[in-house]
Parts: C-alpha cells; sequence; structure tokens
C-alpha cells in the first residue's frame, strides 16, 4: 500500500496549493500587483514572507495568486484535449474504417512534430494570450488521449460484454457511452495526470517566453523571466516560482502513480 | 411448416491468421425453428463458436463469411446493412457466454443492465424497466432481486452471473437462445440449475436453444437433436437418441467413448490419438481419417459427404458398418 501513501502525500500537497490559491487574498495581505518602490528587492522576512521583486511586489502574494493563473489554465489545457481526444478515440476506434485512418492520419502528423515547436508556433498565429496558449495546448495535446482511448476501445470491443450489448440491440451511442466508456477511460485519466504536468511547464515556458499572459499579472513563469537578472543577488524571486512549478509536478506525478495502481489494478 | 428462426445454408468462414488463412468452417448447414433445441458438440477448435459468432455478426474483423447465406426469419442476412442486420437478429436471438463475468459490464450494476434494453430500446419508463428487470430476475430464479439489483457482477457468485447474464439475453424477447458452452465454468449443481432454467423457458415460451459445448452429458440432457462438429464441417447429424446409442460416424463413435462413464471401473481413460487436423493446409481426404480407426484407403483421397444412414446423417464412407465398429475395434486391439 505504498502507493496509496503516496497518493495522498501528492493529494495533500496539490490541495494545499489549490486552496491557498482559492483563498489567496485571506492568506496575504499584499496586492500581487501593487508596487511598492520604497522596499525593492527586499529578502525575506516577517512582513514580506519570501521578499519582494524589483518593483517591491510582495513574491509570496504573487507566487499564490499566480497559482490561480497557471493551475487554471494548466487544467483547462488538459480538459478541451481530454474531452476532444475521448470523444474521437472512442469514435474511430468503434466504427474504424475511413474516418478512422483520417483521424488517425492527423494524429501522426501532430505526434511527429515536437510539442514546443507546435505549440509555439501556434501561440504566435493566434497572439500571445491566455486564449491562445488554451487553444495551442489543446490542439496540440488531443492526439495523446485519442491514441489511447483508440487502442483500448480496439481492445475492449471485442470482449463478450461489449458483444452482449451489442446483441440486445441496445442504440449504438448508450453502448460506447455506457459499456465502453467506463471501461476505456481509466488510462487516459492517469496520462492527464501527467499532463496537467507538461501543460503547465508548457505555460510557464510560454510566460517566460514573453507569450503567456500579459505582464503585470502575476504568473510563474513571467516571474521567473522578472527574477533572471536578480538570480546571483536575490535568487528567492526567480527559483521560488520554479520550485513551486517542480512541486505541482511532482505532486501530479504522485497522483497519477496512485491513479494507476487504483485504476488498472 | 412456418419459415425457421434461423436457417444456414452451406457457411463458410475464414481467418486470417498469422500462419495463413485458416478454413474455420467448411459448409455448414442448419436451421433454427421455435421450441428446437440443438447441440452443437466437437472439440476446441472444431468451429462451433465461430458458427455461432458468424449468425449473430459477432465476427471478428480477421475472420470473414467466404459463401453460404444465413437467413434471420427468412430474410437473407447478406442483403442487409449493419444497422438492419443487428436489429433483425437482436430481435430474433440472444447469446449467453461462456464466462458470465466476461460477458457482464464491470462498472454498471446487474440490475441497470437487465433494465437497459428494456428502458432504452424497448422505450419503457424508468420504473416499468425496473419492473421488467425485476420479473426478469424472477424468471431466472433470483427471487431476491431486489436486493441483488444494485450489486455489480464482480460481488456475485458465478451461477448468479450466469443467470444475470441469461436474464440480459432474455431482455430483449429473442425466439432463440444461442449458448456458448454456458454451464462450462459452473459446477455441477449450478450447472443443472441453469440447464433446468434454460429448459423451462423452452418448455414455457417455446424458445429455440442452440447449445454450443463439448460436454455430451449437458447435450443428452437438454437437446432433442445434435450436430457433431469436426474440422469445420457437420459429420454426424441425427436425434439425441440415435446418435448417443448408434453413433454413425467414427469420431462421434470415440467421442462418446472418450466420455467417462461412472460405473465402468477403468484404470486409464480413452483418448482419441492424433490431433485435429491444421486447417490452415488443404484439406485432403476425410479430416478425421488419420485418427480414425475403420480408415480405408479412399477416405486418405476423397472428402465424404453427409449422407443419410438410417435416421441419422453420417459424413463417413464406413458409416453402414458402424454396428460392427465395436466388435471390429476389439477384434483388432486397437485403443
Amino acid at each position: 500500500m505504498k502507493s496509496n501513501k503516496t497518493f495522498y502525500f501528492g493529494l495533500t500537497m496539490l490541495g494545499t496549493i489549490v486552496l491557498a490559491a482559492i483563498f489567496a487574498p485571506l492568506i496575504t495581505r499584499f496586492d500581487p500587483i501593487e508596487q511598492d518602490l520604497m522596499t525593492t528587492l527586499s529578502s525575506p522576512n516577517a512582513t514580506h514572507w519570501l521578499g519582494t521583486d524589483a518593483f517591491g511586489r510582495d513574491v509570496f502574494s504573487r507566487i499564490i495568486f499566480g497559482a490561480r493563473i497557471d493551475l487554471t489554465i494548466g487544467i483547462l489545457a488538459v480538459l478541451l484535449p481530454f474531452i476532444v481526444g475521448v470523444t474521437l478515440g472512442l469514435v474511430t476506434g468503434w466504427f474504424g474504417g475511413r474516418f478512422d485512418s483520417f483521424i488517425m492520419r492527423i494524429v501522426d502528423t501532430v505526434i511527429a512534430f515536437p510539442f514546443y515547436v507546435l505549440a509555439i508556433a501556434l501561440v504566435f498565429i493566434f497572439g500571445p494570450g491566455v486564449k491562445s496558449m488554451i487553444v495551442a495546448i489543446s490542439l496540440v495535446g488531443w492526439v495523446a488521449y485519442c491514441r489511447i482511448v483508440r487502442a483500448n476501445v480496439l481492445v475492449a470491443k471485442a470482449q463478450d460484454y461489449v458483444h452482449a450489448a451489442t446483441l440486445t440491440g441496445l442504440p449504438t451511442t448508450r453502448i460506447l457511452r455506457k459499456h465502453l466508456l467506463p471501461n476505456v477511460i481509466s488510462q487516459a485519466i492517469v496520462f492527464s495526470m501527467s499532463d496537467i504536468v507538461l501543460s503547465i511547464l508548457a505555460i510557464v515556458s510560454l510566460g517566460y517566453l514573453g507569450l503567456g499572459v500579459a505582464v503585470p499579472t502575476p504568473e510563474w513563469g513571467s516571474m521567473i523571466q522578472e527574477g533572471q537578472p536578480y538570480l546571483l543577488q536575490q535568487w528567492w524571486i526567480a527559483t521560488i516560482p520554479g520550485f513551486m512549478v517542480v512541486i505541482v509536478g511532482f505532486s501530479l506525478s504522485l497522483i497519477g502513480d496512485g491513479l494507476v495502481a487504483r485504476l488498472e489494478r | 411448416m412456418s419459415t425457421p428462426l434461423i436457417r444456414v445454408e452451406d457457411l463458410s468462414v475464414e481467418i486470417k491468421t498469422g500462419r495463413g488463412l485458416l478454413k474455420a468452417i467448411r459448409g455448414v448447414s442448419f436451421e433454427v425453428g421455435a421450441g428446437d433445441s440443438i447441440g452443437i458438440v466437437g472439440e476446441s477448435g472444431s468451429g462451433k463458436s465461430i458458427t455461432l459468432k458468424a449468425i449473430l455478426g459477432l465476427l471478428p474483423n480477421n475472420a470473414q463469411v467466404t459463401a453460404g447465406k444465413i437467413f434471420i426469419k427468412g430474410v437473407d442476412a447478406s442483403t442487409l446493412n449493419k444497422k438492419a442486420r443487428r436489429a433483425l437478429i437482436s430481435e430474433t436471438a440472444g447469446m449467453v457466454f461462456q464466462d458470465a463475468i466476461a460477458a457482464l459490464n464491470p462498472v454498471i450494476s446487474v440490475g441497470a443492465q437487465i433494465a437497459e434494453v428494456p428502458r432504452f430500446r424497448l422505450g419503457q419508463s424508468k420504473s416499468e424497466a425496473r419492473a421488467t428487470a425485476l420479473k426478469l430476475m424472477q424468471q431466472v430464479g433470483i427471487s431476491d432481486g431486489e436486493e441483488r439489483f444494485d450489486l455489480y457482477p464482480h460481488q456475485l457468485s458465478g451461477g448468479l452471473r450466469q443467470r444475470i447474464a441469461i436474464a440480459i439475453a432474455l431482455s430483449s424477447n429473442p425466439q432463440v437462445l444461442f449458448c456458448d458452452e454456458p454451464t462450462t465454468a459452473l459446477d455441477v449443481t449450478i450447472q443443472a440449475q441453469v440447464l433446468r432454467l434454460l429448459l423451462e423457458l423452452r418448455r414455457d415460451s417455446g424458445l429455440g436453444l442452440v447449445f454450443v459445448t463439448h460436454d455430451l452429458a449437458v447435450v443428452n440432457e437438454i437437446c432433442d437433436s445434435i450436430k457433431v462438429m469436426y474440422a469445420g464441417k457437420f459429420v454426424e447429424i441425427g436425434g439425441v437418441d440415435d446418435t448417443f446409442n448408434r453413433p454413425t460416424h467414427p469420431y462421434t463413435y470415440s467421442l462418446l467413448k472418450a466420455a467417462p462413464d461412472p460405473e465402468a471401473v477403468v484404470s486409464r481413460l480413452f483418448t482419441i490419438g492424433g490431433e485435429a487436423p491444421n486447417l490452415t493446409l488443404p484439406v485432403l481426404g476425410c479430416p478425421f481419417a488419420p485418427r480414425c480407426f475403420t480408415a480405408v484407403a479412399e477416405c486418405g483421397t476423397s472428402e465424404p459427404e453427409l449422407r443419410a444412414v438410417e435416421n441419422s446423417q453420417s459424413a463417413c464412407f464406413n458409416s453402414h458398418e458402424h454396428k460392427s465398429w465395436r466388435a471390429a475395434e476389439q477384434k483388432s486391439g486397437a485403443l
């Protein structure tokens, strides 16, 4: 039951961060955007728990407000491709034929591109911003879900319970929704956990490259970028947001591992 | 006589395998009418299950009907599109699978699975469908349906699962029930209960039964006629009494001999030597000849067709000699 412990550990860590993000205004009394040019670049102290940045903004406050942005986009950028990919995987796997070949060739094409090259190109096309980031990551991300689900459908399709359901003459939509979907989705759910990590990394990277959320909105990627010039003297400005990315990634990985143990048995 | 519910004419099925094209069924014909009870027996790989799957339209992608016709209620299935065919077969036939746990959806409660067809195909309301499901559960001998309704397949015993699977098969009001070794995974007492249940259904509602099995005792108990399958063909067709008492094909004869007799005291059970032919290769002569105790030269060159022998039909050149087999066998000391 080791996986159980790590699962709850990951859940607790992520839960803490999510709660902090939700109740951010209650936890910190500093506005994440408000500048205080009298106290720039101060080191961590009793007032500013994680110090302040070059504009005198409270780093702790920016971290937890930034979590709102990063986690929301991270989850949205997985939810959309999850829905699209799972649906297409179900349909292509079940019906096969030309539609299946057509979709699978698109999947092959998308997979042939390196993830970041495609994502960055798409963000350039749509223009920087939250919406285009989500759209770009979704356009690249759905293929993985499509493949995973399709492969599972191909296996499940030959199972007797699917045969039995088909034989009783149930409508196809019902067979897909009730008999196939719950039995093929677990791997996709597990994958989505690590995919959230990837998409948060992507958002942070895009933010770092200046393609993400517009300044001065707090966001971990742009915080790292802004803190970079002060890395040697005021290391906390750039390092702590990076550390947050690691913690979120780590806890999601633990949750993912725990889900594997629970769902796949 | 009215149109048979299911009629199969000279059906052939081929399966693509890694070792070449496997001729799984090589020309099989039979029909099922209301209230019939037909047993199809044969060893593993003889094509019994594939025959059922071909009729029900459940063949895997690598298998194909290459010849012959399947008529469902007199309609040629090959003239129908996939959807129409599915609709027709689902109102005509149901199927009970060998392994009930695999035939039940693990994530839906058993009651909901039985209520599914009444609710979503027959258009009943939620409460009507529940009542129908409970009635079906009652019908298959589950008296405390209310309590079992919300249980999941893994929470039930093997016998109950198979009853649930039968209830699901019956939920679409089929006139024929195809059973693919429905009792193989069950112990003998549960097996007897399930068989009794099927016989009752047949008596009460004229349900036609097609039983695929390698258990001769089961066939003897619930079938009227028997079809013995070997290497993708029927080699003997007859009434159960005739065939069990006077087999007219050496394979049937050996098969019956191989069934253990609880009263005989023997140190070793009888087995049929050799193995079934590789159907990826062309069949030369009678496929059973290499294992046959009465094979003659002719058996190696041409394949016998089914022909009438007394009340049965047999695909054997020597079938007219069947009465002398026991004596001949004892004399030669073979087997």
